[in-house]
């Protein structure tokens, strides 16, 4: 088993990372060593197969290596470049700087702003949650470290990209973002490599902390290689007035599971959760999410769309938690799959607990294959039928599209559609 | 009808309506707990074939080995230990209702068992703790060959078909309990419906616990041939004890081509009785298969009506409504299965809490690899009379097959300010304003009761809402 605790060590001496954060780091990897694999009489995985993924024979963290094939999206307000499990190199113009803006791999915060990092690094994900979450806490390599003060508005994007050409290693990026009192910002991260024959375990996890009415937008481009293993874990925490947007785009991993959980802390606080998968040959993509209301006027808004096609499969689990005492509570969730060939699958699984009379919660989730009416609508209008298929499926994720905050974003993701779709 | 409202608790209505005990008085009653003996000893009681003893033995070991299940509500508290598994309390089944023990016939007499009867049911069974103590059945329908049973006896007058069938729909190792009621079963009904025939009024089985820490454990099958019909009600109370008892049954049903079977269930167990329950149906080519449940009773009940729809044009209905008052857990649902292509499916859940109660929906629509054109939709609504109430909805969609239109969808909300104004500047009092709104709540579920059953169901509303501001 590659997966040692010198394994840990060496990682947090390559990172120059305080003690503190490599004692952070043996508290997990003690619990990963403890727990068992997940298996299917886990509630949570019963519909998630890992068949064929092994740690055995994955090095725990990967060299430096390659230049990634695009550019991370252009006029960003700031970019960080991660290659390998490396700390990544940051641009970030002098003025954000000077506004107090901290854009920075997640080790040089940990040793120039111990406190803040402290503060806030695993209190929103959880890294004892089950092995792989422990591993994740044992083993991140590298990330992002992104804080926004009070009051400051950046209205260009922060992207980081973080790039995984080796195969064969574990690469687990964390990205921490604390968004101060009244900030307004958006930030993506970008997670790419190429399709490669040895299996690799890459994921990257994200917490956002989202102060007093801050307005914070969260995307994640997931565009891992047809060889890649995710176990992802998102967690946004809003406090008062808060509004937080988060899109998770799924294109990439042989097997991509995320996590995706808001908790609404302060009254007027809104979290939207949107999402979109597509998958093909034999992607496997599994969305667990969560919203939790703990306090009342607090407002979510889900909506997870997929298409499959080919063997794909895909299980949605979302769950809506309603604490007692949430009083005006608005939540809603959907799920929508639209199934493409007749291999492919998909579960869905949305759930209430309701602990409160006073709200407004509704969900609904739908299967279907494309409606064959609409292709010969296209049809009878001269349009082949390939490219109906086409039409309809990106109509059908125009609901999500619309909701990435960054245009650039959009259409890289729009442009990775249709090559996909072919 | 404003003013004429009574003004009832809950509890003690109960009490004096379903809540008396008698003095206990049986011929057999086995000891406490659950071991081989037991099970050889029921099965001895009842002589019966050895193929029969062989498999309680064999579920017996089945239900010790599975562990208990780690979801949905808590079951931990259940002692296995300390229940009665085997109650006998008369000597013979009565044919005639003037030969039922006097203190059983009190009971069915102060619950309008045999009044219900004469008014509108085809026939009847009513079983006292293990057994079943009356037994009727109209003689036209005797003569058509129908049977209706109660199902030891099925198991000695028609082994042939009872071999066939039972523990086909549900096996055993199905769950923990399935293999518990497989064990120690005793009671429960036994019908077959001969081809093509229809049995318009319906057939009723009235279930009571009277003995304190007792487990009933009934073994229904229903079989209803091709192009039959068949409506069967089941209700249920006990007294009030401090201490649990337990009812975990087992309900197999086979609605063959052409056919059609409802079953009806309104459970008013006392709040000291744990309702694990499984119910499953097979429906065949163009078959439908209707679950009409209600929950209002138990501590906790956990009961999950299932179809599974095996061939093509087969037809699976669950209705399902729970009332979860204080201290209640109503954990019911629905599953369907289909396995067939160009199988229909549709589940409607209504589900009230009130005083901390706490109602889950929890259902499934599996479509199996190769079950093209089919189609399904689950609608749950829940209503929440206060802010201690709690209400969960788990919806299982699990989808193999591209060809499908499958859809769900739920809502959770209180009783709305707007209806309640409404009703209340048109001087109807709160009370019975909200009785109304709920009860309009619920109509999609009484309108499918008999006429009887839904003037009952829309009183026991009626109590619960008394008792929830009064």
């Amino acid at each position: 088993m590659p997966f040692t605790l010198e394994a840990v060590e060496e990682l947090a001496s390559l990172h120059g990372e305080p003690e503190w954060l490599r004692a952070r780091r043996r508290a997990s990897f003690e619990v990963f060593e403890r727990l068992p694999m997940p298996s299917r009489s886990d509630e949570e995985w019963r519909r998630t197969d890992l068949k064929g993924f092994s740690l055995e024979g994955l090095e725990p963290f990967e060299q430096a290596n390659g230049a990634a094939p695009s550019d991370p999206i252009e006029d960003a307000a700031g970019v960080l470049r991660q290659r390998g499990s490396e700390p990544g190199v940051v641009e970030l113009p002098e003025e954000l700087a000077r506004k107090g803006v901290l854009f920075m791999p997640l080790s040089q915060a940990a040793r120039e702003q111990p406190e803040l990092v402290q503060q806030h690094l695993f209190k929103g994900v959880d890294p004892e949650r089950d092995k792989l979450a422990a591993l994740h806490g044992a083993l991140f390599s590298g990330g992002t470290f992104l804080y926004v003060p009070a009051g400051v508005a950046v209205e260009k994007p922060f992207v980081s990209q973080f790039w995984s050409s080796g195969g064969g290693a574990a690469v687990l990026p964390h990205t921490l973002i604390v968004a101060g009192e009244g900030s307004q910002f958006n930030y993506i991260d970008e997670f790419l490599s190429p399709s490669l024959d040895k299996p690799a375990l890459t994921s990257g996890s994200a917490e956002v902390f989202a102060g007093r009415g801050s307005i914070v937008g969260y995307v994640s481009l997931q565009r891992w290689g047809n060889h890649a293993w995710q176990f992802a874990d998102q967690k946004v925490t809003a406090e008062q007035e808060a509004t937080v947007r988060v899109v998770n785009v799924g294109l990439g991993g042989r097997f991509a599971k995320t996590r995706v959980e808001a908790v609404l802390r302060g009254p007027g606080a809104t979290a939207e959760l949107k999402g979109l998968f597509f998958g093909s040959g034999n992607q496997f993509f599994d969305y667990h999410t969560l919203q939790s209301h703990v306090v009342g006027d607090t407002t979510s808004d889900l909506l997870f769309k997929g298409a499959l096609r080919d063997t794909a499969r895909s299980v949605y689990a979302g769950l809506i938690r309603i604490e007692k005492g949430a009083r005006h509570s608005d939540a809603y969730q959907a799920n929508r799959n639209l199934l493409l060939s007749k291999s492919a699958n998909a579960y869905s699984i949305p759930m209430l607990e309701i602990m409160n009379n006073d709200v407004r919660c509704t969900h609904g989730a739908t299967i279907a294959p494309v409606d064959p009416e609409h292709v010969f609508y296209l049809q009878s209008r001269g349009i082949p039928s390939a490219t109906a298929e086409r039409m309809i499926v990106h109509g059908f994720f125009g609901q999500v599209l619309d909701r990435i905050p960054v245009g650039q974003a959009r259409e890289l993701v729009e442009s990775e559609l249709e090559a996909r779709l072919g | 009808m404003a003013t004429t409202l009574p003004k009832i608790n809950v509890g003690d209505d109960y009490k004096e309506k379903y809540g008396f005990f008698d003095p206990e008085k049986y011929v057999f009653k086995a000891k406490r707990g659950l071991n081989e003996d037991i099970v050889r000893e029921i099965s001895f009681m009842k002589g019966e074939p050895e193929w029969m003893t062989k498999l309680r033995l064999r579920s017996l070991d089945i239900f010790r080995k599975k562990p208990m299940p780690e979801w949905g509500a808590d079951l931990s508290v259940i002692d296995f230990e300390n229940i009665f598994y085997f109650l006998k309390s008369t000597e013979d089944q009565s044919k005639s209702w003037d030969d039922v023990p006097d203190d059983i016939k009190k009971t069915f007499d102060r619950l309008g068992v045999p009044e219900a009867e004469r008014k509108f049911l085809a026939g009847v069974s009513a079983q006292y703790e293990s057994e079943v103590v009356y037994h009727s059945l109209h003689k036209e329908l005797e003569k058509k060959g129908v049977i209706f049973l109660d199902t030891d006896s099925g198991l000695r007058e028609h082994p042939e078909i009872f071999k066939e069938y039972f523990g086909t729909v549900i096996p055993p190792a199905d769950n923990k309990f399935s293999a518990l009621n497989t064990a120690v079963w005793s009671g429960g009904s036994f019908i077959y419906v001969p081809k093509g025939v229809r049995v318009d009024i319906p057939l009723q089985a009235y279930f009571r616990i009277n003995a304190e820490n007792m487990g009933q454990f009934e073994r229904t099958l229903i079989i209803c041939d091709e192009g039959s019909f068949v409506h069967y009600i089941e209700g249920c109370t006990a007294p009030i004890y401090t201490t649990d008892s337990l009812h975990s049954a087992v309900v197999e049903i086979i609605v063959k081509k052409g056919a059609r079977c409802r079953y009806t269930t309104i459970q008013n167990w006392s709040t000291n009785v744990f309702n694990l329950v499984t119910k499953r149906a097979m429906a065949y080519q163009d078959a439908t298969m209707e679950w009409v449940d209600g929950n209002l009773g138990s501590q906790i009940t956990m009961k999950y009506p299932s179809v599974y729809l095996m061939e093509p044009g087969a037809k699976g209905d669950v209705l399902s409504i729970a009332f979860a008052g204080k201290g209640q857990h109503q954990d019911a649902g629905g599953k369907m299965v289909h396995v067939a292509p160009h199988t229909t499916s549709t589940i409607t859940s209504k589900s009230i809490s009130k005083a901390g109660g706490r109602t889950s929906y929890r259902g499934l629509i599996k479509v199996h690899k190769g079950a093209h054109d089919v189609k399904s939709f689950v609608k749950c609504d829940a209503l929440l009379l206060d802010d201690d109430s709690i209400s969960d909805t788990y919806p299982y969609i699990e989808c193999d097959e591209n060809q499908v239109n499958i859809g769900h969808e739920a809502t959770v909300s209180k009783v709305s300010d707007e209806q309640l104004f409404y009703l209340m500047s048109r001087g109807i009092p709160q009370v019975e304003a909200e009785t109304m709104i709920v009860n309009g709540f619920i109509e999609p579920f009484t309108k499918e009761l008999p006429l009887e059953y839904a003037v009952e169901l829309n009183r026991l509303i009626q109590l619960e809402m008394e008792g929830s501001v009064g």
